[in-house]
Order: C-alpha cells, then sequence, then structure tokens
C-alpha cells in the first residue's frame, strides 16, 4: 500500500495546485473558460490560441497547460506546447506540468532532454515512481524501449521498490518479445494492485502461439493463487479449458473459503461465454468445486448450475451426481430447476417411464409454460425411443401450438401425411426455436408436392433419420422416390436422401442423388438440387463442373431464392472472393 | 432473303439459342437492340457492372459510358454473351429500344451529361509481388470482384521494359522509398516482414543494384517514363506518397540504414528535385526511421499518435461531363459523399500539391485531398489514399474484406472507374 499512498499524497497536492488555478479563474474566468468552450466545440486551433493567453498572464495555470496540449494535439501542432510547458515547470513545478515537459520532449525528438526533465522532478519527490511512470510511457509511446527500460529501472533503484512500474514493464517486456518476463512483472502489478488481473490476461491471451508454453509454465512455477488465477483463463482462451480448470482446483488447496470462492465464481463466468463442451466440462468441475465450499441454498444453486454444464457437456453423470445432491433446504425455484434439469437428463438417457414419474411428482411445482415444454421434452424422447403412441398420449392433454407442431410431426412419422401436414400448417411457421420452425418448414416443402394421403414407408424413413439412422433413412427415400415422378415428390425425396449421403460423407451415392434430383421437370427442387451438388463438387476439387452448374443454376432459375447462395458460391469458386 | 442477312439471321437464331430459356426475350431479332445497365441506387451490383463492360469491350463489341446519366450507366449492345453475363452476374439491365435510346441522348444532350464511347478493353497490369494474395490490395480485390483480368508485373518486369506491353498499371501499396513501409523495427521477427526483406534483397542482388531503396527508385523511374509515354498509372495508399519522394530523391539518401546500410541524409529535405514527381512539391520527410510514416505529403499520418487526424467523410466534385470528361469520368458514383478510410498515406495534404493537380475529392474544410489526378507527358496519373474503403481501420492481419457483401460500395466504384476510363475513344479525353 505504501506505492499507493504516495500517489494519493501526490494527488491531494495536484487537487490543491487546480483548486488554487480555480480560485485565480474566479479572479479572471473569461480567458479559460472560453478556450474549454472552444475545446468542447472541437475548434482546437482557438482553443489552443486561447490557452495559450491564459497561460501568458499565469505561467502556471496547470488546466490551461493541460487543455493546451490536449488542443495542439489533434491539430499536429503537438511540438508548440513545449515553450509554454517549460515556462510551466519554471513558475510552479509539480506533478502536473512536469509530465507535460516530458511527454513535449518525447515527441519533437529530444529524448535526452525528457530524461533530464524527470532527473528534475525525481529531485522533487526522490521516493516517488511518478516521474519515471511518466517518462517510461511516453518513451515506450515513441517506441524508445531502452530508455523506457532505462525510466523503469530508475524508479526501482530510485524507490527501492523491486517491482515499482511492474505494470509499465510487463508491457515492455512484452514488446520485446520477452513473454516470460513479461508473466512475472504481470504478477507482480497483480500482487500490487488486483484489479490488474483482467489487463494480465487481456495483454496476454494475444501472446503468439510459439511463446505460450513458456508463459504457462512461468506461471506453473510461481505457487500463488494469483498466477493460477491468470493460468485458468489462459490456457481456456488457448483451446484447454479443462486443463485451465485442473490448474486453478489444484491452487486452491491453501486458500481462503473466500479467496477460493471468488476465483472460482470468477472463472466460472469466464467460461460461461466458450459454447464447446469442453469448456462446459471445465465449468461444471469449477462449480461443482464451488458448492462443495459453499452452504445452504448456495450450495444447491451451485449443484444445480453444475448440472446443467455437465448435461450441456454431454456428461450426463456428472448431471444426475450434482442433481443428487440439490439439498431439501433449498428454495422452491432451485428444486424445481433441478427437477425441470433432472428430467432433460432423464430423457437423454432414454430412461422415459422415470422422466414422466419425475414431471407428474414435480408438476406442481412447475410454472404452467415449464410443464408445458418438459411434457413436450417427453413426448420427443419417446419418439426417438420409436414409441409413438407413448409421444401422442404424452400430447393429448395439451393444446400449444408447440404441441399442435410436434403431433403433426407424430401423424407424419405414422405415414398419415394428410393429418400431418395440416397440423404443421395448423401450427404456423412461428412456434417453438428457429431451429423447430425451420424443420418444420423443410418438412412442408417435401410433404407438399407427394400427392399420397397415406406413406407409412415414407413415414418410417422421416423416423428412422430422426432417430439417427440416417443410412437406413437414405435407402428408405430413396426407394420411396423411384415410382414417383419428379414432380411430384421424386426430386425432392432424392434431394433430401442425397443430403443426407453427403452428410455421410457416401459421395458417390450423393452425387447420383443429386443428380436425379435436378431435374428441369421439378423446377421447386432443381435449384437446391443443383446448389447442393455444386457445393459437393467444390468439395471433391472438382471446380469446373461446379462453376458450370451454378451458372446453369443461376441462368435457368433466374428467380429462385438460392440464385444469391448461388453467386456468392461462383464467385468463391472462381476466386473472385476470398473464401468463407 | 439474300445469303449475307441469311447467314446473319442463323448467326442470331445459334446466339439465342445459347441462351436459356428463362433469358431469351432479351435477345433474337424481336429483343431490343440495346441494354441500358443503370448505376444508381437501382443497381443490383454496382461493382460487377464494370465487369461486365469491360467483358464486353474484350469480346470486340463497342460501349457507351453514359456520364452523370442515371449516375453513370452503361449502354451495351444485348448480344447474346452480354445478357447472359449480366444474368450471371447479377447486374440489373434495362432492354432499351432504338426509340429508348433516341429519347435517352437527347436527355443527356440538354444536360451536364455525355456519352463518352468506349472501344477497347485497356491491358490491365498490377505492380505487386508475385506472391501477394489477391485481398492484399483494394485494387485486385475490385478486379478479381469484378472479374477483370489483369496480370501482375514486378521488379523483373519492370526493369526488363515489361510495363510498354500495358495500358494501364496501379501500384500495390508499395513502398518505393524501399524501407519496407518502415515497420522493420516495430514488427521485427514477423515472419511477414523477414520474408520481404529477403524477397526485395534477393531481387535487388539479381538485378545487380546496389540496394533495395536504389532498386524501388529504378522502378519508380520505369513508371514514370511508363506515363511519361501515354500510360495511365493508378496508385493507393502509401504508392502514391513513396513513388513521388523516391522520384524526387534521385541521388539523395531518404531511406534509414536498415533498408541500405547508411542512414538517411539528414539534409535530405533541402536537396529534393519535385519536378521530378507526378504530384507533390516542397514536402517535409519524417526523420525518424521508428515511424512508420514518410513525410508530411499525408494529412492524417496514421502511424503517428501525436499528428494522426480522425477520419471523415469525403466529397465528390462534380465536373462538366461535355468539358472535363476525364475527372467526369473518374467521379461517375451514386453517392457524392463517402466515408473515408485510413492507409499508410490517407489523404494528401493541399500544401504539397502541385499547382497543376486536378482534386478530384476533398474533405471540405479539411486541409487534405482524398483523390487527385493528372498529367505526365503523354500519360495521366490517379492517386487515390487510403487502403481499403470497406475496411476503414485496416490492420495488418485483418480478414480479408468480402466484396460480395459490399456490391454497391461507392468507394470500390472510384477504383473501377480508373480501369474503364482508359477503355475510351482518346480524342473525348480533352483534359
Amino acid at each position: 500500500m505504501k506505492q499507493l499512498r504516495q500517489p494519493m499524497l501526490m494527488a491531494a497536492l495536484l487537487f490543491g495546485g487546480v483548486g488554487g488555478a480555480s480560485a485565480q479563474q474566479t479572479a479572471t474566468p473569461g480567458p479559460l473558460t472560453r478556450a474549454q468552450e472552444l475545446e468542447r466545440r472541437g475548434n482546437h486551433a482557438a482553443a489552443a490560441a486561447a490557452y495559450a493567453e491564459v497561460l501568458a498572464a499565469s505561467a502556471g495555470d496547470a488546466s490551461a497547460l493541460l487543455g493546451l496540449e490536449r488542443s495542439l494535439d489533434p491539430i499536429g501542432r503537438t511540438g508548440e506546447v513545449l515553450p509554454h510547458a517549460r515556462t510551466a515547470v519554471g513558475a510552479m513545478p509539480n506533478a502536473v506540468v512536469y509530465p507535460v515537459l516530458i511527454r513535449s520532449f518525447m515527441r519533437i525528438g529530444e529524448p535526452d532532454s525528457a530524461l533530464a526533465a524527470a532527473e528534475a522532478w525525481a529531485r522533487l519527490a526522490p521516493r516517488e515512481p511518478s516521474p519515471w511512470r511518466e517518462l517510461s510511457t511516453a518513451a515506450m509511446r515513441q517506441r524508445n524501449r531502452p530508455l523506457a527500460r532505462r525510466a523503469i529501472e530508475s524508479a526501482r533503484e530510485r524507490t527501492g521498490q523491486e517491482h515499482a512500474l511492474a505494470y509499465e514493464m510487463a508491457q515492455l517486456l512484452a514488446a520485446e518479445g520477452n513473454w516470460s518476463g513479461a508473466t512475472l512483472e504481470w504478477l507482480a502489478a497483480i500482487g500490487e494492485l488486483p484489479g490488474y488481473q483482467l489487463t494480465a490476461l487481456a495483454a496476454l491471451t494475444p501472446a503468439p502461439e510459439r511463446t505460450r508454453q513458456q508463459i504457462l509454465e512461468t506461471l506453473e512455477k510461481t505457487l500463488t493463487l494469483d498466477a493460477r488465477r491468470l493460468q485458468a483463463p489462459l490456457m481456456a482462451r488457448w483451446g484447454n479449458p479443462r486443463g485451465g480448470a485442473e490448474q486453478l482446483l489444484s491452487g486452491l488447496t491453501t486458500a481462503s473459503r473466500a479467496a477460493a470462492a471468488e476465483a472460482l465464481t470468477r472463472f466460472g463466468e469466464q467460461l460461461r461465454s466458450f459454447p464447446t463442451p469442453e469448456a462446459q466440462r471445465a465449468r461444471a468441475m469449477v462449480l461443482e468445486e464451488l458448492a462443495a465450499r459453499s452452504s445452504g441454498v448456495a450450495a444447491s444453486r451451485a449443484r444445480l448450475e453444475a448440472a446443467r454444464a455437465y448435461q450441456e457437456a454431454g456428461d450426463r453423470d456428472g448431471a444426475r451426481r450434482m442433481l443428487g445432491n440439490v439439498g431439501t433446504d433449498a428454495d422452491a425455484a432451485v428444486t424445481g430447476s433441478a427437477a425441470a434439469t433432472l428430467i432433460g437428463v432423464l430423457v437423454d438417457d432414454g430412461r422415459m417411464e422415470e422422466a414422466e414419474e419425475k414431471l407428474a411428482e414435480t408438476a406442481p411445482r412447475l410454472v404452467t409454460e415449464e410443464r408445458q415444454a418438459l411434457t413436450r421434452r417427453i413426448a420427443w424422447g419417446w419418439v426417438r425411443a420409436g414409441k409413438l403412441d407413448d409421444a401422442s398420449r404424452m400430447l393429448a392433454a395439451g393444446s400449444t401450438v408447440e404441441g399442435i407442431a410436434m403431433a403433426g410431426r407424430i401423424a407424419i412419422f405414422r405415414g398419415d401425411i394428410a393429418a400431418g401436414v395440416t397440423h404443421l400448417r395448423m401450427a404456423g411457421p412461428y412456434a417453438g426455436s428457429r431451429e423447430e420452425s425451420t424443420e418444420r418448414t423443410a418438412l412442408l416443402a417435401l410433404l407438399q408436392p407427394i400427392e399420397g394421403d397415406s406413406l407409412p414407408e415414407l413415414g418410417a424413413a422421416l423416423l428412422a433419420l430422426e432417430r439417427g439412422d440416417s443410412s437406413r433413412a437414405a435407402s428408405a427415400l430413396e426407394r420411396i422416390a423411384v415410382p414417383l415422378p419428379p414432380e411430384k415428390g421424386g426430386a425432392e425425396l432424392r434431394l433430401l436422401a442425397g443430403r443426407i449421403e453427403r452428410m455421410r460423407g457416401e459421395r458417390g451415392s450423393a452425387e447420383r442423388l443429386l443428380r436425379a434430383a435436378a431435374s428441369e421437370a421439378a423446377p421447386a427442387t432443381a435449384p437446391a438440387a443443383e446448389l447442393e451438388l455444386a457445393r459437393l463438387l467444390v468439395t471433391l476439387e472438382r471446380q469446373v463442373e461446379a462453376i458450370t452448374l451454378l451458372e446453369h443454376l443461376i441462368l435457368t432459375y433466374p428467380t429462385s431464392a438460392l440464385v444469391p447462395q448461388a453467386r456468392r458460391l461462383l464467385d468463391e469458386t472462381r476466386g473472385a472472393i476470398p473464401e468463407t | 432473303m439474300k445469303r449475307r442477312t441469311f447467314l446473319g439471321a442463323a448467326a442470331a437464331g445459334l446466339a439465342v439459342a445459347s441462351v436459356p430459356a428463362p433469358l431469351r426475350g432479351l435477345v433474337g431479332e424481336r429483343a431490343a437492340p440495346w441494354l441500358l445497365v443503370p448505376m444508381d441506387e437501382g443497381q443490383g451490383d454496382h461493382l460487377k457492372a464494370y465487369g461486365v463492360t469491360f467483358r464486353s469491350l474484350e469480346r470486340g463489341q463497342k460501349s457507351e459510358w453514359l456520364l452523370n446519366y442515371r449516375n453513370g450507366s452503361f449502354l451495351l449492345p444485348a448480344d447474346a454473351a452480354t445478357v447472359r453475363d449480366c444474368a450471371l452476374s447479377g447486374v440489373t439491365t434495362e432492354p432499351a429500344s432504338e426509340g429508348e435510346v433516341g429519347r435517352i441522348r437527347a436527355e443527356i444532350g440538354q444536360g451536364n451529361m455525355d456519352a463518352i464511347p468506349l472501344e477497347k478493353a485497356p491491358k490491365v497490369a498490377v505492380y505487386a509481388p508475385p506472391n501477394a494474395a489477391p485481398w492484399d490490395d483494394a485494387v485486385t480485390m475490385a478486379l478479381n470482384y469484378a472479374g477483370v483480368h489483369f496480370e501482375k508485373v514486378w521488379d523483373r518486369e519492370v526493369f526488363e521494359g515489361g510495363l510498354t506491353e500495358y495500358d494501364w498499371l496501379h501500384l500495390h501499396h508499395e513502398d518505393f522509398t524501399g524501407q519496407y513501409s518502415k515497420f522493420v523495427i516495430n514488427y521485427a521477427g514477423a515472419a511477414w516482414l523477414t520474408e520481404m526483406m529477403e524477397r526485395n534483397r534477393s531481387m535487388a542482388q539479381t538485378l545487380g543494384v546496389p540496394s533495395v531503396p536504389a532498386m524501388k527508385r529504378a522502378v519508380a523511374q520505369a513508371i514514370s517514363q511508363y506515363v511519361d509515354r501515354g500510360g495511365f498509372l493508378f496508385a493507393m495508399c502509401t504508392a502514391t506518397e513513396t513513388i513521388d519522394l523516391a522520384l524526387a530523391s534521385e541521388g539523395v539518401d531518404i531511406a534509414a540504414s536498415y533498408a541500405d546500410g547508411s542512414p538517411m541524409d539528414t539534409g535530405a529535405a533541402g536537396k529534393l528535385d519535385w519536378s521530378r514527381a507526378f504530384a507533390f512539391q516542397e514536402a517535409r520527410l519524417e526523420l525518424s526511421p521508428t515511424t512508420a510514416v514518410f513525410s508530411d505529403i499525408d494529412g492524417h499520418q496514421v502511424n503517428s499518435p501525436e499528428r494522426r487526424q480522425p477520419l471523415g467523410s469525403f466529397t465528390l466534385f462534380n465536373f462538366s461531363a461535355k468539358i472535363d470528361p476525364v475527372p467526369a469520368m473518374l467521379v461517375q458514383n451514386h453517392r457524392q459523399v463517402i466515408p473515408d478510410f485510413y492507409g499508410l498515406t490517407t489523404s494528401f495534404s493541399r500544401r504539397a500539391l502541385k499547382p497543376s493537380v486536378t482534386i478530384l475529392a476533398d474533405e471540405p474544410g479539411a486541409p487534405w485531398a482524398k483523390y487527385i489526378h493528372g498529367h505526365h507527358g503523354q500519360g495521366t496519373w490517379t492517386f487515390f489514399g487510403g487502403h481499403d474503403p470497406e475496411d476503414p481501420q485496416h490492420q495488418i492481419g485483418d480478414a480479408p474484406t468480402d466484396l460480395s457483401l459490399h456490391p454497391h460500395s461507392p468507394g470500390y466504384r472510384l477504383i473501377l472507374n480508373n480501369v474503364l476510363f482508359p477503355a475510351a475513344r482518346k480524342k473525348e479525353l480533352k483534359t
């Protein structure tokens, strides 16, 4: 704190000085106020002249000197501040005018004079690092690293503080490519002022890839919580969030309860913005540890959050373990949310009966929307299990728009195309999430040209696709398409089968199906099939064929909504724009 | 039916047959003989319209540039290839009958407009390192996006007199003072810089020139001779400022020691001969070898924290299409006021401009111009400050600009005006 107290004293002196200037302003309010008003309006040249006028009358006026420096900067005349700064230092040598003098010398390329000014200032405040901080900052701005280093070393030598100006030294070392040294300086800066934690993180994150291991090793050798707190988010940002979490957890053994909770909470928050399963697993680990170090409602909330994070990471065992420990002392909202999360886990596990029982047990504590959403989730779980009757039973009591949409899809899976289409149209385009809405629209587009009201084989193929059996779905779709004319659904079914085969990496089969789908007899389907085929050809490095196909699409179907996408792919394939 | 008429009809029939059914109404005997490519707000892709016009010229067709008519529209013959090209490129066209064209000509005759015949696609060269990606430079990006064919030339080709093969030359953002854009200190160790320095040193050695600054000056002199003999030169960013510094500094060392082994001549500024330069005079040199600024020609000084000026907007001048067709061609646009963008050289201080320079665009009230043009011997040059009109704060390592997201970019239109301008019939170029 010693280092911090001295600047505060300096600030008090500074405000005293400014206060004196204010008193003077009261006597002659005109010129300074006018200068500030001109500066506020962006009339920098006039403001500079007005500030110079104030300084002519009162050479040590710190406000006027700073104003002059600010006004000359945007008009590229910063060199003109030097004579005023010199006079001001003679009239009132203090912590405001010396920095202006140092900056002025550096700007006009006189580093020796800047050093002399810092020395002069340091003689007035021998234990104060400010003169050297000002000199090092000005030198760094001019990329004069030797002088910046000399300033920092002077500060350390004169003040006797081993880590004085650690923040400045960290930046200097990073600029010199000494990332290991910069890391140690950042730790020193954080030790003095914990608020530097985020600054250090921001400064070290863009370190070149080849230096990252060196930075992490430097942190690992430093056995402090500050080092772990810096190491963990750096590892997360550099692609190893789980390693970061492990490092942080290992560094908590000697930390106080409050410090550990603060470190865990902060790292958990930082991981929230990483959408990968690996990051969510790391977050779950951190929250689990936080729960273990908390009690009562706070612990239950942390466990619930951990359960959700484990679920997002695909670790259902972890989620169950957390949910089993959500305390009975938790409030209703927490237990309700815990139950909802558990139902989700059970559905993902395929334990539908248990999920239904849990829902029945929890329903009274849930709000209507939450209960309906869980009901649909269980229903969809039954669909994925292939038990359409159970899915329909779950939906029977509901009448939400989302429920109607789901009922439509179930009807289609049963092969009842007419009822399915009716339900989907009734649900409209906006029910549910954006992905659900897009899926429904695509399904309607697929079914629209098909004339049959009942097609159980098609329903079974779509159900197989929903259950992840894409191979079976693709061959079934192709089989169903055989007797259908292109314009009566044959092209649409082949297009879907072709897309599935492309996703499966079955390129030959995908190409055959997409070529068959790109029939001019089905003008509503052909552009999509040609675009899909062109994408496939590009990945196969058959650019010439892709270009011919895309040109055909654009010229043959100029009103298709896919033409802008086709033009973009054409530009990319021709090398007219960078690849995305 | 006469044989010639019959053959013509047969050829037309074949051409129509090559056009897909949806476009057939636009070609053939019953179709309008002209396509108007409007360049106002109704245009679907302003940048590709230049490419369509350029390719039409390459196929030997004659076109017209309707200066100030619907923001600089083009009138193209409605042949099958052009119709197809417009459809593929997403360029908006309007079929125009002879009567309609007559009405347009009458309107042009009565206002500040003119119809400039475009006769021959210029042969375009870009002075750029062999390994430069198209996305490194705004002009190559524009040429690629519009589909204008160009060839790359580099120091060896220039030394061997290769420029004579081209009508139009663009200078990639090159530092003709040979100081590697003065990035040597601040980006020391960066792979791209090491590679750039190595490539240039190796080229200087191969060409038997003592240093990179000497080699770049020789290149600048060859480019100056190219323009002097009737070439069209277009430059952006730092190439504008440094080519003039290189030309003016013959016999004077203006390069830092890391570039040629000897420090800059401290009295260099007083020894420069500006009569050799294209656009600038009486500029003051930046003496610091570490500041990535060359002189006070640039009004914005982006790499000098103390002198850096904020970005504003620049305004295109409105020239008389009938009296000053050249500057009028260069400023054809659907926007008069365009947001400014930084480059190593962003703008040109008015104080440093030669009196003969034509200012095409400037920032009202600011002491700099953005876009300038002039003559040099029998040729012309155009300088446009800044690096990338759609990436105003461009930094090294930024993602490349995707022009399909900016098909109406007014800044990029200015670049393409320059590409097409040499296609105009010589006798029309009065200024």
